[in-house]
């Protein structure tokens, strides 16, 4: 019964989203928001009931078309659903329907099409994460970018086009760098199956080709999830994008890319020696550098959906840190933490999106004292805004315990010091929103003047209930009492299984104390707030210091993000070239 | 094999990242792209030849006789196709933007300008 539903997730989103194409001109105005809405919930239960499944009776392969593995030969293109899997497809596909349901009668003018394209991008990003074939792997990948591609320039002035160009270019090059990799192997193992081509990597041991098979496909990986150097294309995409659509790209689509790269890692090259020493050393570092780089820019910036883009980037970070550590705890850290920060993220992008209709500006300087007729939503951005900066309450925090667990194991200080400064710095950034925009406070915007910035508005046609509905549905789950990490742990442990039976070395659940009081990051993030707001008040030694010491540094920062795709695409040569650099080293 | 078509492939892809850093044009732009893209075809063709080997078709030579991997060419193939969308897509968007811009340069086009610049 449960293996039925496997390649209905998939095909349901499709099959409707076809029909609706056919009738397009024909269905009633609201009715295809019905439907998408219906749908993608459909495709979550459907996931759930495979997680359920899967954690009770163990992980299910699925073959397309009957063509199950003979010994020795994998022709057959399957899905490999376990535990965690699953739960993340149920997650993205809740995030859709919540959605769907902030955009009800948003996108009305351009009939079903916004509906078909959000579809097809949500059967893409369940095949992503559900497939166990690297090149169905690649495939899913493309129609994701695409759609997001065409999504992203749905407003077809030239700041969104520009935006679409630079997030189109550099994740095509992401895709060929990925078929690269995916040739690479393939001249190797012969096979495209994650478990066939596991046990190949293992037989051939040291070997350049593979090395550089892995580069390409983690250098691809990591464009999609925006980590250092690869994430400049991010900041322009998302705050040029319909405010619907930044919830799935911030809260679900970059995660997914690491959530790939986690796949890939434990269950093709946990055997290559070359891989590992990559992913122990260069990108836990990689992950605590974008944490940090990225809560600086998000710290800096006064166009709100770039500043909620950068707070993104922060927190890829740390589930890049979690991912690294190659342990049950960073695993399942990872995991809590993709789903946490989804619930908080697209909570915050729904919320811009509310101030966007009703207030017409994404300026938090231009906003400012204006939220007050709309102060439900600031009660939501104050909460979410302390859940992003680490508050000790629900499952952003239970996610990034684990992670500091596991990052405290794999490089030591290092990883908490970044987690710590990340999280604080992306939470500080919303709180300081907040008080600027819904108590109006903050007179003076210090180094937050020299950002860039846009005027734009969107459409003020819906009740203000119906847009807070889903940010409230969204933060009651990210609120629900979870310190029972059981589940997860056993996700990731079912995820891991190859790499644990390689190797049972991997360390399978860690059990340290907590490094630090669980208020320090939060606290700081309302410190850093409170300290921004109240500059004109404080004595101006103290602000001018603060400021010579800060300055330069922020302003160089902003002075990287040049917007000019011919950069980005330099950085991410440079990035590759690190890889190799990097495996000299060893 | 001949190491030829990997170098081959090597060169046209750092060939298009050269064009795609240095553009000043989006249309010159997004045909470096398709150079870059055509270095994967290169790749993967190289990575299923087999010398003196047949067309992977079984219709007019008997099972088990020696052909060149199918494999690969369905990969070429299903990238052609995906190739074609996104460049059509590029191309599109990038005609809109000459509508409402008039200009080309990506040095023109930076999504967010800087408010003091």
């Amino acid at each position: 019964m449960a293996a039925e539903l496997v390649p209905l997730t998939v095909v349901l989103p499709l099959i409707v989203a076809a029909a609706m194409l056919a009738g397009a001109h024909f269905l009633p105005s609201r009715l295809p928001d019905v439907i998408a809405t219906l749908t993608a919930l459909a495709v979550a239960v459907a996931c759930l009931a495979l997680a359920r499944h899967t954690l009770a009776h163990g992980p299910l392969a699925y073959w397309f078309g009957g063509w199950t593995p003979r010994p020795g030969v994998v022709l057959g293109i399957g899905f490999g659903v376990d535990p965690a899997s699953a739960a993340i497809a149920a997650f993205v596909a809740l995030l859709f329907a919540a959605s769907f349901v902030f955009a009800w009668g948003y996108f009305e003018e351009v009939h079903a099409h916004f509906h078909i394209l959000m579809l097809l991008f949500l059967a893409a990003m369940v095949g992503f994460i559900l497939t166990r074939d690297l090149f169905n792997l690649f495939v899913w990948f493309e129609v994701m970018s695409v759609a997001a591609f065409a999504l992203t320039a749905y407003r077809l002035e030239t700041p969104s086009l520009a935006g679409a160009l630079n997030f189109t270019v550099t994740n095509s090059l992401a895709a060929f760098m990925m078929l690269g990799g995916i040739g690479l192997l393939y001249a190797r193992a012969g096979v495209l199956d994650f478990q066939a081509l596991g046990s190949a990597v293992a037989r051939r041991g040291h070997d350049p080709v593979l090395i550089g098979a892995f580069c390409l496909l983690a250098g691809a990986l990591m464009i999609k999830a925006a980590i250092v150097p690869f994430q400049f294309w991010l900041s322009d995409a998302h705050a040029v994008a319909p405010s619907p659509l930044s919830v799935i790209f911030s809260g679900a689509m970059v995660s997914a890319g690491l959530f790939a790269l986690a796949k890939l890692s434990v269950q093709v090259f946990f055997a290559s020696g070359d891989a590992q020493f990559l992913i122990h050393n260069l990108f836990v570092g990689l992950g605590c550098m974008t944490a940090v780089l990225g809560g600086a820019m998000a710290w800096v910036q006064r166009h709100l959906k770039r500043m909620l883009a950068f707070s993104t980037i922060a927190h890829l970070g740390v589930m890049l840190i979690g991912v690294a550590a190659v342990s049950s705890s960073g695993l399942a850290g990872f995991l809590v933490y993709f789903v946490g920060h989804g619930l908080v993220k697209g909570t915050l992008f729904m919320l811009v999106g509310i101030l966007l209709a009703t207030k017409t500006s994404v300026d938090e300087l231009e906003l400012k004292g204006r939220g007050k007729d709309v102060w439900p939503a600031g009660l939501a951005m104050a909460l979410a805004g302390l859940l992003l900066g680490g508050a000790p309450w629900g499952v952003l925090d239970n996610g990034a315990g684990l992670i500091r667990v596991a990052g405290d194991h794999a490089l030591g200080v290092w990883a908490t010091w970044s987690i710590l400064f990340g999280t604080a710095l992306t939470g500080a950034a919303v709180l300081r929103a907040t008080g600027r925009i819904f108590l109006g406070l903050g007179s003076d915007p210090g180094v937050q003047a020299d950002a860039p910035t846009q005027s734009e508005g969107e459409k003020a046609n819906r009740p203000l209930w119906l847009m807070l509905m889903p940010c409230v549905v969204l933060l009651a789950l990210a609120l629900a009492p979870s310190h029972e990490a059981q589940p997860a742990i056993a996700g990731a442990t079912a995820l891991l299984a190859p790499a644990l039976a390689a190797h049972s070395s991997i360390e399978p659940v860690l059990q340290h104390p907590a490094s630090m009081p669980a208020w320090t990051s939060v606290s700081l993030a309302l410190a850093l707030a409170v300290f921004h707001l109240n500059r004109d008040r404080l004595p101006r030694l103290i602000v001018g210091g603060v400021d010579l010491a800060t300055k330069p540094l922020f302003k160089g920062l902003m002075r990287l993000h040049t917007g000019l795709v011919g950069d980005y695409v330099m950085l991410i040569v440079v990035g590759l070239a690190g890889f190799s650099i990097a495996l000299a080293f060893r | 094999m001949s190491i030829l078509p990997w170098l081959v492939a090597a060169w046209l892809f750092g060939a298009g990242v050269y064009g795609v850093v240095t553009s000043r044009n989006f249309l010159h732009l997004i045909g470096c792209l398709t150079v870059c893209q055509s270095s994967t075809y290169i790749l993967l063709l190289a990575i299923g030849y087999r010398w003196k080997a047949l067309a992977p078709i079984f219709y007019d030579h008997p099972p088990g006789a020696t052909t060149v991997d199918p494999v690969v060419q369905a990969l070429v193939l299903t990238d052609i196709v995906v190739g074609a969308t996104v460049t059509a897509l590029l191309l599109a968007m990038v005609m809109r933007v000459y509508r409402e811009s008039g200009t080309l340069d990506p040095q023109a086009l930076a999504p967010l300008p800087s408010a003091k610049d």
